[in-house]
């Protein structure tokens, strides 16, 4: 049902822009262009700081330093009810998005969906985001500000709260 | 943007020392730069057709409909951006996309959110408020409909893959109330210390940090 309902969010959006295209006639037109003109000249503006983000998350993801951070939290871990097969999975959601997903399709196919840590995980990769990246690309649209003041540690912030939350939702709703 | 990438790299490089991954370190500054334009270019596509459409819809007024439906609850979120009303529209169309599913529309639709909500910030150096809590909310999932999670529990074997709906909404609104409350927080704590002094302090942090290296 969910499903199916998704399946025309996306082309009910674009048909509902192309009747509205239609109607407008020759503004429509202009209107779209111009908006993609937009879009062109943001993505490009976008490349340097990207490369610096990249550059700088790649390297993190091949030194190792995720697998190191995953051992040395599995014993907090055990203290606060969160399954240590979930481990990789919440150090590398907030940094890299393939990276994750990779990690979440290797975790569910090695404990099963519907265990508890698949349960958990499935659910903690559903309401939580690439943080790092995401805040990053957002605040490139605010040219000239030095800084994201408390955007990191808040959004880590709420990490934390997610991945507890989230396994504490499923040993009591699931 | 330049400490996230000095933290990045140093810790990187340490870790690459002691545990003899250099070469590896090494061939992903190159493999990163790489990963970097492809990203861009993949993005390019729906960064134009997403924002063509949003300046159709706003052209028809759509636009301003879902805003004046939305704006009771965002107001409260973003008081200063609904005051100005530069850049209201546009979290607006963001946040639906967000929530709609549509994450490729909502990178464009935020970037222009915030460089309106920018082009009306008195100090054009220093973040407002409202940059920060809406940065905080777009990095906390609000996604209603998660396609990708529920075709990969699909693909892993899983008898019930939309049993995880539930606590998903649960949680993801659990923590887009919370990011919002503890960024109203640290806005209310950063405006009575002044910000001078802490300015000052980071960077000498980072200016020893440098001639350690």
């Amino acid at each position: 049902m969910i499903e199916k309902a998704a399946i025309f969010v996306l082309p009910g959006v674009i048909l509902l822009s192309a009747i509205l295209m239609l109607r407008l006639g020759k503004r429509g037109g202009e209107a779209f262009v111009r908006g993609a003109r937009s879009g062109l000249s943001t993505t490009v503006s976008l490349i340097p700081a990207m490369l610096m983000l990249t550059v700088g998350l790649t390297m993190f993801t091949a030194s190792g330093a995720v697998e190191w951070l995953a051992k040395s939290l599995s014993s907090v871990c055990g203290f606060l009810g969160i399954p240590s097969e979930l481990l990789p999975l919440i150090v590398t959601r907030p940094v890299s998005g393939s990276a994750s997903t990779t990690t979440f399709a290797d975790l569910i196919a090695a404990h099963g969906a519907d265990s508890p840590a698949g349960l958990a995980a499935s659910v903690m990769m559903g309401s939580s985001d690439t943080l790092i990246y995401v805040i990053s690309v957002y605040f490139t649209g605010a040219k000239g500000v030095r800084g994201t003041r408390h955007a990191f540690p808040v959004a880590a912030i709420v990490m934390v709260i997610c991945v507890l939350l989230s396994c504490y939702l499923c040993r009591v709703l699931l | 943007m330049e400490k996230c990438f000095f933290i990045l790299v140093s810790i990187s490089i340490i870790f690459a020392i002691s545990t003899g991954n250099l070469q590896a370190v090494s061939n992903a500054v190159v493999d990163g730069a790489a990963k970097a334009i492809s990203l861009v270019l993949s993005l390019a596509g729906a960064m134009c057709l997403w924002s063509g459409i949003m300046e159709v819809l706003r052209e028809a007024g759509a636009v301003q409909k879902l805003s004046r439906i939305l704006s009771p609850i965002l107001r409260r979120v973003f008081p200063k951006t609904w005051e100005s009303g530069q850049g209201s529209e546009e979290i607006c169309a963001a946040l639906s996309a967000n929530i709609l599913g549509i994450g490729n529309a909502a990178t464009p639709l935020a970037l222009s959110a915030m460089e309106k909500m920018q082009a009306a910030n008195p100090n054009k150096e220093r973040a407002t408020d409202d940059m920060v809590t809406f940065a905080v909310l777009g990095a906390s999932s609000l996604d209603l409909l998660p396609t990708t999670l529920i075709a990969l529990r699909r693909t892993a074997g899983s008898a019930a893959p939309y049993k995880i709906i539930l606590p998903v909404w649960i949680c993801s609104l659990v923590c887009a109330v919370a990011g919002v409350l503890l960024s109203k927080l640290c806005a209310g704590i950063s405006r009575k210390v002044p910000a001078k002094s802490r300015k000052k302090n980071v960077k000498g942090i980072m200016r020893k940090a440098e001639q350690h290296d």
